[in-house]
């Protein structure tokens, strides 16, 4: 028998301890683990909750998709814009009032799936958009042929067939929006693609394979996904750039300038050079007069005073480096590569230089520049640009989609300053050598070329955005044609007849 | 809402009601387990466990110690062995900061611990066994 | 070892909070069970009528065994292992029988029918362990044993078994096909708790000096354990089953602290397991791209990452109060949105048509399992049998966690099973046995005499 006072727990080391605390320690350790599980679950089954059930790829979005009536999409009169149709199996598949719609609605097809707004509110639309899991599971309830909401949108079909129709057979695009409320009256890409065709069951396979084998990529909106040189247009960035953090005034001149309109302007070497309006001589310009005849050379030195940290501050207040906010999904306008080691991610000065004036490594959205004329036009605040303005139930229930602006980008004076000059540009004496056709009749205009040269043997892209009226603005736009040669060539006049249409139809 | 929806979501929330209404209960039992040891302190420093006994106490019976316990067959001990070969008041186990004591109170018969008769104040290991009489009772640690 | 068997006739004890319990578990399963015939068939109909009796009547039929046995033993346990099984058969009632299909002589089983057969065999399983395992001798004496028997199961089962589903193994076996990780997650819980509880002084006092202030135990001490453990991990690890991996390697940390308490040991035992992880994922394709799915599944959203996204969907679709039983899990060209949903995903269907509410109460239905066989722990005196009750709550417990983490893409997804949730015979099987040891060593021995303390009994007068 072991001898008494050697039965283990005496000597009071760690391993003699009870092991009851160290139970209870472990306990707590596993309970908070759990813990975490259930916050787990949380975070999925509560904050992700929304915009998971209602992502078109969620099961039960595509279960509807199957079975419940699409709500109809209505354009800003109320027009029909997509509605259903029952084939000859009593099956329903979408039709389209209008080719033109295709960039924005996309399409709906059992086959394909959907894109554009169709696939973005394909939850609403298909009725499965309800927040909580009730009347989500009520739905399961009610008679099957059931509908979803219908989409009031902010297009107008009449802008929206004009812009396809002006742009023709070049690859473009056109955005215009109302700058005081971010509504989009047309957006329009071209080259379109037959959405209904695609929809209908009987042709889906060849119209789908149409679109995708087309060169023109019809199936890309150019609106908000195509990535271009802006050329001349960037210099109202720059513009906000320089007089938001003060580096330039209206009043700023560059002596340097008139000289090197000839020589070229020095830059680290390089030379950039100019020529676009010899007729100023030797004319020491101001602002608004650079922007009147598009120097470059004024913008250059007005970008390298702003300095690379200054740019791409007032990019980004303006949108750039991340999507905008929109129903659909945007590509990232970028001012540079940002790997350099210049503030704003330059390589050197002359890439800085060169993106004053919209060349360079700058590459922007269609959208994103209309909602530059629109910061300008709206006194200096952005508004956040929407297609969908309402939802309407079955029932007749209105849920309206608020409005909203992104932020100010500069100030009240400051935007007026540069609506000045852009009114110069189209309006004045040598401004109309720029920007022939955007005049409009009984109305002042205001808006900028682009050139945007490509490099190269090709033609540039021929680039116009701009706002009327002038003084109290409510349509902005910004207009790309592929290609099509200088500003003045094709944006500009397209941009006069939409406006001059626009203008036609306000009572 | 018509009937069948009304009754299904009656249902349905009656049945996660009901998985919460279990957990209600398990977690009363599981606090008043905590509850019933916490009420017997005396059990968390040590206790004593009978191994072998003439018929009573039984067998496996358990008695929670105190810091200081008397043992013997007198009514006023804390552990009483009814034992015909314990005396009334037989022996003292004490806690002692670190460990356990056993004193032999003047018994009639003595007390062993293994098997070895206690002279002095002897300390106590857990495992080791008591001897009280008939009654052999082997000291184990407390709960919690 | 504890207080002694009772000599003689085992007198039947009432297990009144047992049968409480029981009953509430019997109601919300009607419940549940009248939830989902309501929403199949829009009329008040229990769904599976059959299933839900012999299932309830296996539930009292262990408590019965139980009470006639006269063994003093847990009261909760059953109870909440029956919820957790019962909302398994429900799940499995709800889910297209055709996901797993077996010919029994003229019969055709369905995925209900079969998880069912597996959950009562289980319930048996408990019930007998439970009344017959009455000492932990043949555990503590033949560690050694237990531990060689178990790397020949494993090693085994490399040699002889197959894959499915590309990382679990299974054996065949003629016509019985099980899976040994499942059995050798119990004997390494044996092992580990014997050894560590027999062991702890050393491991605990008799230290090393590393570094400075770093102390080891010693390394004879040591070593046995953790070339056990590298070496299961290893054979695991290589057969690709990395949840069991996890699995061994958690149980194994939380059994040497209790057994030591030295919390610098855990640290250093995580930091390792980090740094072992990180190797394997540089060196393993597979485990690289299970890392790499799990941290974004909608990189490739049609093919690695599809079965992720739609249980995130289902997580989504669930919401608060789910879509309720049967209303949920919305049905592509007939086929389930989540692949492997009865297997892999079973919180994912749980959480859709149960909502939050469901899978909290779920979760808290596993942390009362811990809870119980951590409270036995505590309460035993026995070192061994301590730490064996503590490992066997904690690979229930441990392992529902890494399986709902996987589910809710806390962590990557592992191939192991919800403990009586998912379907799978091996599975449920060894989980009752694991409740069954459980429930054994939780014997609180005989009721204590029930006469007062101060009351003169006897033979002979004062």
């Amino acid at each position: 028998m072991t001898p008494p006072g050697t039965g283990v727990g005496l000597r009071g080391g760690r391993g003699e301890r009870p092991l009851g605390g160290r139970v209870v320690r472990l306990g707590l350790v596993l309970a908070l683990a759990f813990g975490g599980l259930m916050l787990g679950a949380g975070y999925w089954q509560v904050l992700r909750a929304d915009d998971l059930a209602r992502d078109p790829n969620d099961a039960a979005v595509i279960a509807a998709a199957a079975s419940a009536v699409r709500g109809r999409i209505l354009d800003r009169d109320g027009r029909v814009l997509a509605t259903n149709r029952r084939d000859a199996g009593g099956e329903l598949y979408r039709v389209y009032a209008d080719a033109s719609l295709s960039a924005p609605l996309g399409y709906a097809s059992r086959l394909y799936g959907s894109a554009g707004l169709e696939a973005a509110y394909a939850s609403e639309l298909l009725g499965v958009g309800g927040d909580d899991p009730v009347s989500r599971a009520l739905a399961k309830f009610r008679p099957p042929a059931q509908r979803g909401d219908d989409l009031r949108t902010s297009l107008s079909l009449t802008l929206q067939r004009l812009a396809v129709r002006l742009l023709g057979a070049d690859r473009g695009a056109v955005v215009a929006l109302d700058p005081r409320t971010g509504e989009v009256l047309a957006m329009a890409s071209t080259p379109t693609f037959d959405a209904s065709g695609i929809a209908n069951p009987a042709t889906s396979r060849p119209a789908f394979a149409a679109a995708r084998d087309d060169p023109g990529q019809p199936l890309l909106n150019r609106a908000i996904q195509g990535r271009y040189v802006p050329g001349s247009v960037f210099k109202i960035v720059t513009a906000i750039a320089g007089l938001s953090s003060g580096a330039i005034t209206a009043a700023t001149a560059f002596p340097q300038q008139p000289a090197a309109e000839s020589t070229g302007l020095l830059v680290s070497g390089f030379r950039i050079r100019d020529g676009h309006h010899p007729f100023t001589g030797s004319e020491v310009l101001d602002f608004p007069r650079a922007t009147e005849v598009s120097c470059n050379i004024w913008y250059a030195l007005a970008g390298l005073r702003t300095g690379g940290a200054g740019m791409d501050e007032a990019a980004r207040r303006l949108g750039f480096g991340e999507p905008i906010p929109f129903d659909l999904s945007t590509a990232t306008s970028q001012l540079t590569n940002g790997r350099g080691p210049l503030p704003g991610g330059f390589m050197d000065d002359v890439e800085l230089a060169s993106a004053a004036f919209g060349q360079g490594e700058v590459l922007v959205t269609p959208l994103q520049m209309a909602l530059v004329a629109a910061t300008v036009a709206n006194g200096g605040e952005e508004p956040r640009p929407r297609l969908v303005t309402a939802f309407v139930s079955p029932s007749g229930a209105v849920r309206d989609v608020p409005e909203g602006m992104l932020g100010r980008v500069l100030s009240t004076a400051d935007a007026a300053t540069i609506a000045a000059a852009m009114t110069r540009a189209v309006e004045g004496v040598d401004g109309q050598r720029f920007t022939s056709g955007a005049q409009v009749a009984g109305v002042t205009v205001a808006g900028k070329t682009g050139t945007a040269q490509l490099g190269g043997t090709g033609e540039p892209h021929s680039w116009f955005i701009g706002f009327a009226p002038a003084q109290a603005p409510t349509i902005a736009l910004a207009v790309i044609v592929e290609q099509g040669g200088r500003g003045g060539e094709r944006a500009a006049p397209l941009a006069g007849d939409m406006l001059r249409a626009y203008f036609a139809a306000q009572p | 809402m018509d009937p069948l929806t009304l009754a299904l979501w009656a249902i349905r929330l009656a049945f996660l009601a009901a998985l919460y209404v279990f957990l209600a209960l398990v977690v009363r039992a599981l606090l008043r387990d905590v509850r019933a040891a916490s009420r017997d302190p005396a059990g968390a420093l040590g206790r004593l466990v009978v191994v072998a006994s003439g018929s009573l106490p039984a067998v496996g019976s358990v008695f929670p110690l105190d810091a200081v316990t008397t043992l013997g067959r007198d009514l006023g001990c804390s552990v009483v062995l009814d034992d015909a070969f314990a005396s009334a008041r037989h022996a003292i186990l004490t806690f002692r900061g670190r460990g356990w004591y056993v004193e032999d109170l003047g018994s009639t018969n003595g007390t062993l611990v293994n098997g070895v008769p206690v002279a002095v104040a002897l300390s106590l290991g857990f495992g080791d066994e008591l001897q009280i009489g008939e009654v052999r009772m082997r000291l184990e640690r407390g709960i919690g | 070892m504890t207080a002694a068997a009772l000599p003689g006739f085992p007198r039947p004890v009432l297990r009144r909070r047992e049968l409480s319990l029981l009953l509430a578990v019997a109601g919300t399963l009607i419940l549940g069970s009248l939830s989902l015939g309501l929403t199949r068939t829009g009329s008040l109909a229990l769904a599976d009528p059959a299933g839900l009796v012999a299932y309830l009547g296996a539930l009292v039929a262990v408590h019965v065994a139980l009470v006639v046995a006269g063994r003093r033993v847990d009261e909760v346990l059953v109870p909440a292992v029956g919820l957790l099984g019962g909302i398994g058969l429900l799940l499995a009632e709800r889910l297209p029988q055709d996901l797993v299909v077996q010919q029994v002589g003229s019969a055709t089983l369905g995925l209900a029918s079969l998880q069912l057969i597996w959950l009562v065999l289980a319930l048996v399983i408990a019930a007998v362990v439970a009344i017959t395992v009455r000492s932990d001798r043949w555990l503590r004496l033949y560690k050694y044993t237990w531990a060689a028997l178990g790397l020949g199961l494993l090693l085994l089962t490399f040699v002889f078994g197959g894959e499915t589903n590309g990382s679990r193994l299974t054996l065949d076996l003629g016509p019985v096909s099980g899976q040994p990780s499942e059995l050798l997650k119990v004997i390494l819980v044996v092992f580990f708790a014997a050894y560590l509880a027999e062991n702890r002084v050393l491991l605990a006092d008799a230290r090393v000096g590393v570094a400075g202030r770093l102390t080891l135990p010693p390394a004879p001490y040591l070593l046995p354990a953790g070339l056990m453990l590298a070496l299961a991990l290893g054979i695991v690890v290589i057969q690709r089953d990395l949840g069991a991996a996890l699995l061994f390697y958690v149980v194994f940390l939380c059994l040497f602290y209790l057994a030591t308490g030295s919390k610098v040991d855990i640290a250093l035992g995580i930091g390792l397991f980090l740094v072992g992880f990180m190797v394997l994922a540089l060196v393993f394709p597979h485990v690289r791209d299970r890392v790499a799915t799990w941290l974004d599944p909608w990189a490739d959203p049609l093919g690695t990452g599809y079965q992720t996204i739609q249980a995130l969907h289902a997580f989504a679709r669930g919401g608060l109060l789910g879509t309720g039983l049967g209303a949920g899990l919305p049905m592509i060209d007939g086929h389930l949105p989540i692949p492997a949903v009865h297997t892999d995903y079973p919180l994912a269907a749980l959480g859709e048509e149960l909502g939050m509410a469901g899978v909290l109460a779920v979760l808290g239905c596993y942390l009362v399992v811990v809870a119980r066989g951590l409270r036995v722990a505590a309460a035993t005196a026995d070192d061994v049998r301590a730490l064996l009750c503590a490992g066997l709550a904690l690979v229930i417990g441990v392992q529902a966690a890494i399986i709902a983490a996987g589910n809710l893409k806390l962590i990557p997804l592992t191939g192991i099973t919800l403990p009586f949730i998912s379907y799978g015979g091996s599975s449920l099987l060894v989980n009752g046995l694991i409740v069954g040891l459980l429930l054994a060593f939780s014997d609180r021995g005989p009721a204590p005499p029930v006469e007062p303390r101060r009351r003169r009994l006897g033979r002979d007068g004062a």
